[in-house]
């Protein structure tokens, strides 16, 4: 069979594949989200009064972004996996209780992108003119009043930026989480390459797939921000 | 606590530590060449040169470190007759060159934006004065733009080479026992994850926290102003605070 | 520049009332702030009745933004009594530093009544020039939109830029800025304007425009407190001139007599210097 057909005629090939890049997508934006989570936790404890709660933040931050996000994945899926044989083994059941990997990745992705995120949230927050927050509380504005009208709606336009980094860094990092044997579009094309022994096909197929995802979302944050930039251009 | 299980594994670690080092350091000096010399090709006015830098930058910067390497050990090996007459066989075998290989083409093209950035920030009339003076272009290249940029792009390629230091564990994923690699297998066969997770994280932190030092002492050696260096002093100083 | 050939023939509309008889919009006792070690403000003392048109002279770092300020709350100060269009608040003295927290509904009532305009304008960068107007009127004194919205076209026509009601503040001047500003201002239905250097930011041929609205205002018999270095409006403009030298009073009354004849060496100089 030639590379067509193994991948679109009878191989139908094309199939996994873009099931794994599906599910590449949506382990990424369950990554992202979770990210969003807590990055908006540390970047308020980051900007809190706090200095326990700060030093933690920064603790978690400098520790995320200094070690390998491939440690960070076999903690949680070995730990996660350690933890529930605990649980197991309290009910009687023995040896190695494997858990979600979905889950697991997405989780991962979340720990790791975080620490990014935080960094995006806080320096968006920096960004705001501390005059227009004066304004706000000039004009009697309550505090939860001010989040929502000035602080969030603009916080939001200066973080885009960032937060594309962030989608970027955080879709190209999915490709680790086949190591824990989640079937996404690294994954499938592992599995193509070793049921066909074409593995320079399926690999170059993961690669421009992966290219394909990255410019299309590359093509997506450039436009939200383009639209969100609109009151901040000058005439 | 379990210490002497923590020590050893710290030691059965450590012994990993060189080929991290090793895979990182050759990868970040081929790396930084590449990226000169794609900063400069993105720059020049022969378009066909220019539009080769941006194709190679767009696509090695939006697709995975690991398809990567996975295309360059095992994709490769496909072609495995020609490259055997070509004599580039015993490079593709080799899982070390090939990473090095990978990690170092893939930090050209992050850095190569790095580097044009600093290019770019050469203030215009540095330039102007060296060509008053009657430099060529290759002596102003050398003596003006280079060191200037090199200063500007410093602290952004600074965490470049951090993420080089990080990229380093995707060796394990091809067969390389380096620091990743023997944590995940001590994990796989004791089960105790998070005493062997926090060894290796240990050092690699020690390894980042050294370079953030480095990075900050070339900074500070090649910023002849005493402000500036007074602020890259109390930088190193939270930075002692902050990681102890 | 054309105010300082106009003169004080028109006067605020209020004034025909006797000045005893004007209901006191502002009055301040003993009003005192710090911040650290560095006291700004050393017990003032000032009044304001209806139609005053008080301006506020002083060096820089005299504590003349901080008076205005201690206002509308944005500094909470540390000791005195302020009274703001009828709410009287004394604060106690903080001897352990501590502050007391003035009610929500009382600030809310004093920073809606004195409207505060800010040297840097402070828009909100994210909303068009309505969007601006309205936001206080609804978000914070809770009236109904459409009414809103009415009132903010009247105010902006005010000030002469009703048709810019959809354009983002980055597009505009920084003298049409101001006005927005203002028109931001008289969207709360403010007793009292607080004016804090409004022209300090702008560019010298932007001034003009600013004063003229500000002047407009002060015909109409609006009580407000302007800090400014412009010695024109203080001179012709306003009904009062307060002179704050390092946290004091040092000279005040009614602007015609202050400039004819200054009783303090302080102000004399002041003035000699800032009119050469």
């Amino acid at each position: 069979m030639d590379s067509y057909d193994l991948l679109f005629g009878g191989g139908r090939w094309w199939i996994p594949l873009s099931e794994g890049a599906l599910t590449t997508v949506t382990i990424a934006a369950s990554g992202f989200v979770l990210g969003a989570i807590f990055g908006s936790a540390l970047a308020l404890m980051r900007l809190g009064g706090n200095a326990v709660a700060r030093r933690l933040a920064d603790i978690y931050t400098t520790t995320l972004r200094g070690i390998p996000d491939l440690l960070v994945i076999y903690l949680l899926y070995f730990g996660g996996s350690g933890a529930l044989g605990l649980i197991g083994g309290f009910f009687g059941a023995t040896g190695f209780i494997g858990i979600p990997t979905f889950a697991t990745g997405a989780l991962a992705l979340g720990v790791v992108s975080a620490a990014y995120q935080a960094e995006v949230f806080r320096g968006a927050f920096k960004a705001i003119a501390r005059g227009e927050l004066e304004a706000g509380r000039a004009c009697g504005m309550s505090g939860p009043a001010m989040f929502r009208r000035i602080v969030a709606p603009q916080a939001l336009r200066f973080a885009l930026p960032g937060l594309g980094n962030v989608w970027q860094l955080i879709l190209k990092e999915t490709a680790l989480i086949s190591v824990v044997g989640l079937v996404e579009l690294m994954r499938a094309a592992q599995v193509g390459a070793g049921s066909t022994r074409q593995p320079f096909l399926f690999y170059l197929s993961a690669f421009v797939l992966y290219l394909v995802i990255t410019s299309i979302s590359g093509r997506l944050f450039a436009r939200a921000e383009a639209i969100c930039a609109r009151p901040y251009r000058r005439a | 606590m379990d210490f002497r299980f923590l020590g050893e594994t710290f030691m059965t670690l450590l012994a990993a530590l060189p080929l991290t080092l090793y895979l990182a350091l050759v990868s970040s000096i081929c790396g930084a060449l590449g990226a000169l010399v794609l900063a400069l090709m993105r720059l020049s006015s022969a378009r066909p040169l220019s539009l080769i830098a941006r194709a190679y930058v767009f696509v090695f910067r939006g697709t995975p470190l690991l398809i990567q390497l996975f295309l360059i050990y095992y994709g490769l090996g496909q072609f495995r007759p020609s490259l055997q007459m070509l004599g580039l066989w015993p490079f593709f075998r080799d899982p070390i060159y090939c990473t090095i290989a990978a990690l170092a083409m893939n930090t050209a093209a992050y850095g190569s934006e790095i580097v044009r950035g600093g290019l770019a920030a050469v203030p215009r009339g540095a330039v102007e004065a060296a060509i008053a003076c009657g430099m060529s272009p290759g002596l102003r290249f050398r003596r003006v733009v280079l060191p200037l940029a090199t200063r500007i792009a410093l602290p952004a390629y600074g965490n470049e080479l951090i993420v080089m230091v990080k990229a380093t564990s995707l060796a394990s994923t091809i067969t390389i026992m380096e620091v990743t690699g023997i944590a995940g297998k001590l994990i796989a066969e004791t089960y105790r994850t998070m005493e062997i997770f926090a060894c290796a994280a240990a050092i690699y932190l020690l390894i980042n926290f050294v370079l953030t030092r480095l990075v900050l002492t070339l900074e500070w050696w090649m910023s002849p102003d005493r402000t500036t260096r007074r602020v890259l002093e109390q930088i190193g100083e939270t930075k002692v605070k902050v990681t102890a | 520049m054309t105010l300082m050939t106009s003169t004080r023939q028109n006067e605020p509309s209020a004034m025909p009332l006797p000045n005893d008889e004007r209901p006191k919009k502002i009055e301040i006792e003993g009003l005192r702030k710090s911040f650290g070690k560095i006291e700004v403000l050393k017990g003032i003392s000032l009044e304001a009745c209806q139609g005053d048109v008080v301006a506020i002279l002083g060096a820089s770092g005299s504590g003349k933004s901080t008076l205005l300020r201690c206002l509308n709350f944005l500094e909470t100060p540390d000791a005195g009594t302020l009274s703001i269009c009828g709410e009287r608040i004394t604060m106690p003295a903080s001897a352990k530093g501590r502050m007391i927290q003035v009610d929500r509904q009382t600030l809310i009532r004093i920073r809606t009544r004195a409207a505060m305009v800010f040297q840097s304008f402070n828009l909100w960068s994210h909303m068009t020039v309505l969007e601006n107007v309205i936001e206080a009127p609804i978000q914070v004194q809770r009236r109904p939109r459409a009414v809103c919205v009415a009132e903010a076209e009247a105010v902006l026509a005010r000030v002469g830029l009703a048709e810019k009601r959809h354009t983002y503040p980055a597009m505009l001047s920084g003298g049409q800025q101001q006005r927005v500003a203002i028109a931001r201002a008289l969207a709360m239905r403010p007793e009292v304007l607080l004016f804090d250097e409004p022209t300090s930011a702008l560019d010298p041929e932007l001034v003009g425009e600013v004063l003229t609205v500000m002047r407009s205002l002060a015909d109409e018999g609006r009580t407000m407190l302007v800090v400014t270095h412009e010695m024109g409006f203080a001179r012709h403009v306003s009904s009062r001139t307060v002179f704050l030298h390092q946290g004091l009073v040092e000279e005040e009354g009614p602007s015609a007599d202050v400039f004819a004849n200054p009783k303090s060496e302080r102000f004399r100089q002041f003035i000699r210097r800032i009119e050469v």
